[in-house]
């Protein structure tokens, strides 16, 4: 070997491509070899070599690996352009995957594996099939990742050969590396695929936890994320699995080492013991802390995960604060997550500590750095009652050094300070106002005036503070001039002398005639009509007492937070979002007869949001104030009673109470009839429970078949499994004789349980003032309470299908059901908030993929299968609440009826 | 997994580029490129090593100032992507010797072999320089590393943080030298970065040292090591976090916590505190350590800030080094940001001063001190006096500071750690390969508030 390399990267004037040519077919070797590296340079930057392609082909055959492998390197890129020509290859490929060197034989598998040709594919099976028995680790490690690339090409073909089991036996492999591809194999596999193909029992978890130990370190990391699916059956079995994977902590691969937290987490949830897990949570901190000495790109990572860990058991790391301390070298997207976990971890004993920290951080260079130190000493007073002082004197401090920013910072802080403490820390008013004048960004100066507008009373001269602003009104930004106005009416309303007046009406003017803005419009005018009626209403309105706000350092939800939390040592956990707000790439299975199925796959992406996800910015995810409640709730809390007379004022109505509590006479399909008028001695009533608006409603009707006026109507429901009953009055007016009247009834679920096993029995009592009380049955349709939000997406659908055990799989076929058209049937059921995923055809027959939502979060997980215009439709469901199965096949039965 | 992996110089030029699945849509190197270039506007911010554009998913490294990254489709760990980045460039340093723009293009080939043995269809596969060596046939052409060209900028990255500029050693080691035979020879470095925080009445507020134990093996047949650590190494902090008094009497070293490469046997570690390996070839750490026990900082950093009028103020650096004359730092650097409205700055150097030079650097706002060197024991003063554009606002050591220093001091270690000795399991009487246990200690963040 001599020379560079980069020679080949050097042109000729003659014509590059028939001098390669000539030397591509050179009778000396090295010449050759020369000639595809010259090939090889020219494609990596970009040159069109595919003309190329029989005499680097014709090159293939040779003992030489290093020319082999070059040509390979070519094949790769060029036989998607050339797929005829690279069936040339084809032979060469099968005899070089029997060749007595294992690195020649796992070459030639790789390598076609990576040649996504159909034509190829099928001669790749043979070879594969021994690959995956062969003597050599190194072929049948290659050999497993291909299976994963074959299934990506052609699913149907994998599970036509059997590739699945091989792969599955390639688990008990006695090679650890062989066991670590072949799990990320099927895992790969399983995650593409609806059905259960992967499943860890506890035999493979055995022959799993073995391997882990002797594997490479990412052979390590594929076990691991595998084994995170597993569910522990008990206690003891997530304690065996923790004691296990503990060791791996030590490690000194980061990925190796989250991943093993990932595992603990997860089966700490399952130990009850609380010793074993208050040792874990001792055992966890060490190395938790030490991948803060990893490089900063691991750092950003490893803080990302640790914001969650310490959101959930906020123990683990609460006597390590000062290793999140900031370094001075450290990137600013590593500072901002410290400053993250720093305030998560404050508490009473290591404030004045964390505080001496974020003071100095205050001074330094960086301005955004600078403004979340002092946002963050903000929100340690908000969290912490005890050192809320001491926090506000630090903001003082910060004040009086004068620099901008930091003041109008600490300014937005003190804001939510108040508050959170209302009557306490007022006295430092005064030296807010010194920095009046220096406030030019918007989101300062609306809190700046809010306080003076909230503290007008206490203000000597809150008039010409708030005038000061007023000359500029027109062009401040909305969220000022909003402020202004509210901050106004305040001081009209604490001081109603001459000064306020006139400046609220010059306000009020501005409001109203000056702006495009409607939202500053509608403020402005409900306070000139609350003004000018009622003085007193206005002041109740407007100088209500504002709810309390709090603490928000622990600001992800719970069940966003748990998911987060199983999700850790993953892209999510350093987005913070769920996985399948980002990821688009779900495919199913798809057969070959499965056409349509793919078809509505592709719109099932487009549906799927795959917006770009901007986690990473450190800014956007820091929460800061932002869920503070900064709306100010000036207009915003008003007595509810007083509203509607404000609107009927308003809309020049003389108080006519818009009648919000009487659904407007439903109309619709006749409801079945439950107490006949020969029961009912002429009374009729017929009903049905319905859904509307994300509402349930009990659509009630009654036929007087008598000969006298009945009224007094009033309903009852007896105890039912759902423990719906009336959300309201039933309001009927007087029935003449011959007249019906039809009405909805609000109804509101979970009120009165009846124990036992869930049946769909409603008994219902009705009583008027002219007859005895009637009793009637009725029957309570499950779908009624699919949610709105039952439309899952196909991910989360396959995510949840693969999540349940498949004992919660149960199967009913309605011989009386029959589907005429699937839109019709898809639309029938969207309209019950039954929804509609994909469909796929098996055979002759339609399989449709459909999700329902229960309240509390109750799944059904339901696949139809039904030939059109045939009767008898086949139902499958999978749900965690199995109970509910019987009511669910009985109300989908009606669905497709 | 990983759809791409591509190497980008600083320019943004194309250097590697690999895919493996070919999901990405085209372009993403450069969409990653004008990302990272100007995130949030502003060339100061820099990009985290993890963001999303588009559904496509970027995590990068940077290392020797070229951009390692790549691209995934799906929710992966960033962490493995990350360590992976950063274990791809030191086996292709491993091969090629150093690691830069130059070296790359001209070892394309042997790089593009090296990918394909380490990645397979986006997953890791490999990435011991030991067992890639049975599968690699390229030899690598060696780029003079005393002829290479400055990067400029980009020299600042060289070779990540925990490495030892000058010293890590720049040849193959794959490689045959030019000379015929290989020489027998092993490195072992304890290298350490220190993190100290002073307050500005000269209390450690803070103090943690990241240790590594770093080897690099160039002994043919792969004999068996010992490494025999300080008997009394314990591991685990006792009791409350931060209750030193008990530990820093008796002298011995209590490492918070440490990790250990895989090839590391821990038989008798807990008995006699020595590890057994079997190095594989290239250079790898062999223990990762972390310490917060109390130690004696190297240096005392003494800065007074006083106003000398209206619009003037003088400054006063002063550095003592707390350890023994037999040791030298070297490249020694003092920052120490001054009000923004610091017009200029003139500097007093002490009598006699040799191989120092001043600055103030009028962009970033602050004074610059740079000493060649520092012999153990002596201290070292820095008088300035500044003029500014107005009046102080009357806080003027709120507006200044902190301090912060960089150094580097070849054969000291802070925290004590020690390798008694190296046993290399031998083969014959004359064999005596060459042992090189070296010492350094490096400043993280040392850092002395005003």
């Amino acid at each position: 070997m001599s020379g560079h390399d980069s020679k080949y990267f050097s042109t000729t004037k003659k014509g590059e491509i028939p001098e390669l040519k000539e030397e591509l077919n050179s009778q000396y070797k090295d010449k050759r070899k020369d000639a595809v590296k010259k090939v090889i340079a020219a494609m990596t930057v970009g040159k069109d070599v595919s003309s190329l392609f029989t005499d680097v082909v014709n090159c293939m055959q040779t003992e030489n690996l290093e020319l082999k492998k070059l040509v390979y390197l070519y094949l790769i890129n060029y036989a998607k352009s050339q797929p005829d020509l690279a069936i040339l290859a084809v032979n060469t490929f099968v005899k070089d995957s029997q060749d007595p060197n294992p690195l020649i034989r796992a070459l030639a598998v790789r390598t076609m594996g990576c040649i996504r040709v159909d034509k190829i594919t099928e001669y790749l099976c043979d070879p594969l099939q021994r690959c995956l028995k062969d003597d050599d680790p190194y072929v049948r490690k290659t050999a497993a990742i291909c299976v994963a690339k074959l299934y990506d090409i052609n699913a149907e073909l994998v599970e036509d050969r059997g590739f699945l089991e091989a792969l599955k036996d390639l688990i008990s492999d006695n090679n650890p590396m062989v066991v670590a591809n072949a799990v990320a194999a099927l895992a790969e596999i399983q995650d593409s695929s609806v059905r259960p193909i992967f499943e860890i029992t506890s035999h493979t978890l055995s022959k799993l936890l073995t391997a882990l130990n002797e594997c490479t370190e990412w052979g390590q990391v594929f076990i691991l994320d595998s084994l995170s699916r597993y569910k522990a059956a008990d206690a003891r079995e997530a304690e065996n699995i923790v004691e296990r994977v503990t060791p791996r902590l030590q490690h000194a691969n980061c990925a190796v080492v989250l991943s093993a937290v990932k595992i603990i987490l997860l089966q700490m949830e399952l130990i009850t013991s609380t010793d074993v897990v208050r040792n874990l949570c001792k055992k966890m901190a060490p190395p938790l802390v030490t991948l803060l000495s990893a490089e900063p790109e691991i750092q950003y990572v490893a803080l990302r995960n640790i914001n969650l860990i310490v959101q959930k058991r906020p123990t683990i790391l609460a006597h390590e604060i000062k290793v999140f301390f900031c370094k001075y070298n450290d990137p600013i997207y590593v500072k901002m997550e410290k400053l993250e976990i720093m305030i998560k971890l404050a508490s009473d004993r290591n404030i004045d500590q964390v505080l001496l920290e974020f003071k100095e951080y205050a001074t330094e260079v960086d301005v955004d750095f600078v403004r979340k130190a002092v946002r963050a000493i903000g929100r340690c007073a908000i969290k912490l009652e005890r050192a809320a002082e001491r926090c506000i004197s630090v903001l003082l401090e910060l004040i009086k050094i004068k620099v901008n920013y930091v003041v109008q910072e600490a300014i937005i802080v003190i804001k939510d300070i108040f508050r959170r403490y209302p009557n306490t820390y007022e006295s430092i008013i005064a030296t807010l106002c010194e920095s009046l004048d220096t406030l030019d960004e918007p989101e300062a100066k609306a809190s700046m005036i809010w306080i003076i507008g909230e503290y007008a009373e206490r203000i000597d001269n809150a008039d010409e503070l708030l005038e000061s602003f007023l000359e500029t009104f027109p062009e401040e930004p909305a969220l000022v001039q909003l402020q202004l106005l509210t901050a106004t009416v305040k001081l009209f309303l604490k001081k109603p002398t001459e000064g306020p007046q006139q400046m609220i009406q010059a306000v009020l003017n501005n409001a109203t005639v000056e702006t495009d803005n409607p939202d500053l419009r509608d403020r402005a005018y409900i306070y000139w009509r609350l003004l000018s009626t009622d003085p007193e209403a206005a002041k109740d309105v407007v100088l209500a007492e504002k709810p309390v706000i709090s603490d928000d350092s622990n600001q992800l939800d719970s069940s966003l937070l748990d998911e987060l939390l199983a999700n850790i040592s993953t892209l999510s956990s350093v987005y913070h979002k769920p996985p399948e707000s980002f990821v688009s790439r779900v495919k199913a299975a798809p057969r070959a007869d499965d056409e349509e199925f793919a078809d509505t796959a592709e719109t099932g992406y487009s549906e799927s949001p795959s917006q770009g996800v901007d986690g990473a910015s450190p800014s956007s995810s820091a929460g800061t104030s932002s869920n503070v409640p900064v709306k100010q709730p000036a207009a915003g809390s008003p007595p509810p009673a007083a509203m509607p007379d404000l609107l009927g004022d308003l809309m020049g109505m003389d108080n006519a109470i818009v009648p919000v509590d009487e659904p407007a006479a439903p109309s619709g399909p006749p409801l079945p009839v439950l107490l006949p008028s020969t029961t009912g001695q002429g009374l009729q009533i017929s009903a049905q429970l319905t859904r509307r608006d994300g509402q349930i409603y009990y659509d009630i009707s009654f036929e007087n078949g008598t000969q006298g006026v009945l009224d007094g109507f009033m309903i009852q429901f007896n105890k039912n499994t759902f423990g719906l009953a009336a959300g309201e009055a039933l309001q009927v007016t007087p029935l003449q004789p011959g007249q019906s009247t039809r009405t909805l009834l609000q109804m509101t679920p979970f009120q009165n349980i009846s124990p036992g096993a869930p049946n769909s029995l409603l008994q219902v009592a009705v009583k008027n003032n002219q007859q005895p009380v009637w009793y009637f049955n009725d029957k309570i349709p499950l779908h009624v309470f699919f949610g709105e939000d039952g439309k899952m997406e196909r991910a989360g659908f396959l995510e949840a299908w693969k999540s349940l055990p498949d004992d919660n799989e149960f199967t009913k076929e309605f011989p009386g059901s029959i589907i005429s058209s699937i839109d019709a049937t898809v639309e029938r059921l969207a309209a019950s908030n039954v929804f509609f995923i994909a469909k796929r055809k098996n055979a002759n027959m339609d399989v449709l993929y459909l999700s329902a939502k229960m309240p509390r979060g109750i799944p059904f997980l339901i696949e139809v299968t039904a030939s059109v215009g045939v009767p008898g439709v086949k139902c499958a469901v999978k749900t965690p609440n199995r109970e509910m199965v019987p009511l669910f096949f009985e109300a989908m039965e009606a669905l497709t009826k | 997994m990983i759809s791409q992996f591509f190497v980008l110089s600083q320019r943004g030029d194309h250097i590697v580029f690999r895919d493996y699945r070919g999901e990405v849509p085209k372009g993403s190197a450069e969409i990653f490129f004008r990302k990272v270039k100007f995130w949030n506007d502003d060339e100061a911010e820099e990009a985290p090593p993890v963001f999303n554009v588009d559904g496509v998913n970027y995590i990068h490294v940077k290392v020797a100032g070229l951009f390692f990254v790549v691209t995934t489709m799906v929710n992966v760990s960033p962490s493995l992507l990350l360590e992976l980045l950063q274990r791809i460039a030191r086996v292709t340093k491993d091969y090629l010797g150093v690691l830069n723009e130059d070296s790359l293009r001209k070892n394309f080939i042997l790089v593009y072999e090296l990918l394909d043995e380490v990645i397979d269809f986006g997953y890791p596969q490999t990435t011991s320089t030991e067992v890639l060596k049975s599968y690699i046939f390229n030899e690598p052409i060696m780029v003079d590393a005393g002829r290479l060209p400055p990067l400029g900028p980009a020299a600042m990255f060289m070779q990540g943080t925990k490495r030892m500029p000058g010293t890590a050693v720049t040849k193959s080691v794959v490689a045959t030298e030019p000379g015929g035979k290989k020489r027998e020879e092993i490195f072992v470095d304890i290298i350490e970065r220190i993190s100290v925080t002073f307050s500005s009445s000269g209390y450690i507020l803070t103090s943690e040292i990241d240790g590594t134990i770093q080897m690099k093996s160039y002994l043919t047949g792969n004999p068996e090591i010992r490494l025999a650590l300080n008997e009394d190494l314990s591991i685990g902090r006792t009791g409350s976090s931060y209750d030193y008094r008990s530990s820093s009497g008796g002298g011995t070293v209590i490492l918070d916590d440490c990790n250990f490469h895989e090839s590391v046997h821990l038989d008798s570690f807990d008995i006699d505190r020595t590890l057994t390996l079997i190095p594989p070839d290239g250079e790898f750490p062999v223990m990762n350590y972390r310490m917060t026990q109390e130690f004696k900082p190297p240096f005392r950093v003494t800065a007074l800030i006083e106003e000398a009028g209206p619009s003037r103020a003088e400054v006063l650096l002063k550095i003592r080094a707390d350890f023994s004359a037999n040791a030298t730092a070297n490249t020694i650097t003092v920052q120490m940001p001054v009000p923004s409205y610091t017009m200029r700055a003139s500097f007093e150097l002490e009598a006699g001063a040799v191989g120092q030079t001043t600055d103030f650097k009028e962009g970033s706002r602050r004074l610059e001190w740079n000493l060649k060197k520092i012999v153990g024991g002596s201290e070292h003063t820095l008088r300035a006096k500044l003029t500014f554009s107005q009046e102080s606002h009357g806080n003027i050591t709120k507006e200044a500071g902190p301090v912060n220093m960089n150094f580097t001091i070849p054969m000291y270690n802070a925290s004590k750690l020690q390798v008694r000795y190296l046993q290399i399991a031998k083969k014959s009487k004359a064999y005596n390969p060459y042992r090189w246990v070296r010492y350094v200690t490096q400043a993280n963040s040392y850092v002395a508030r005003l």
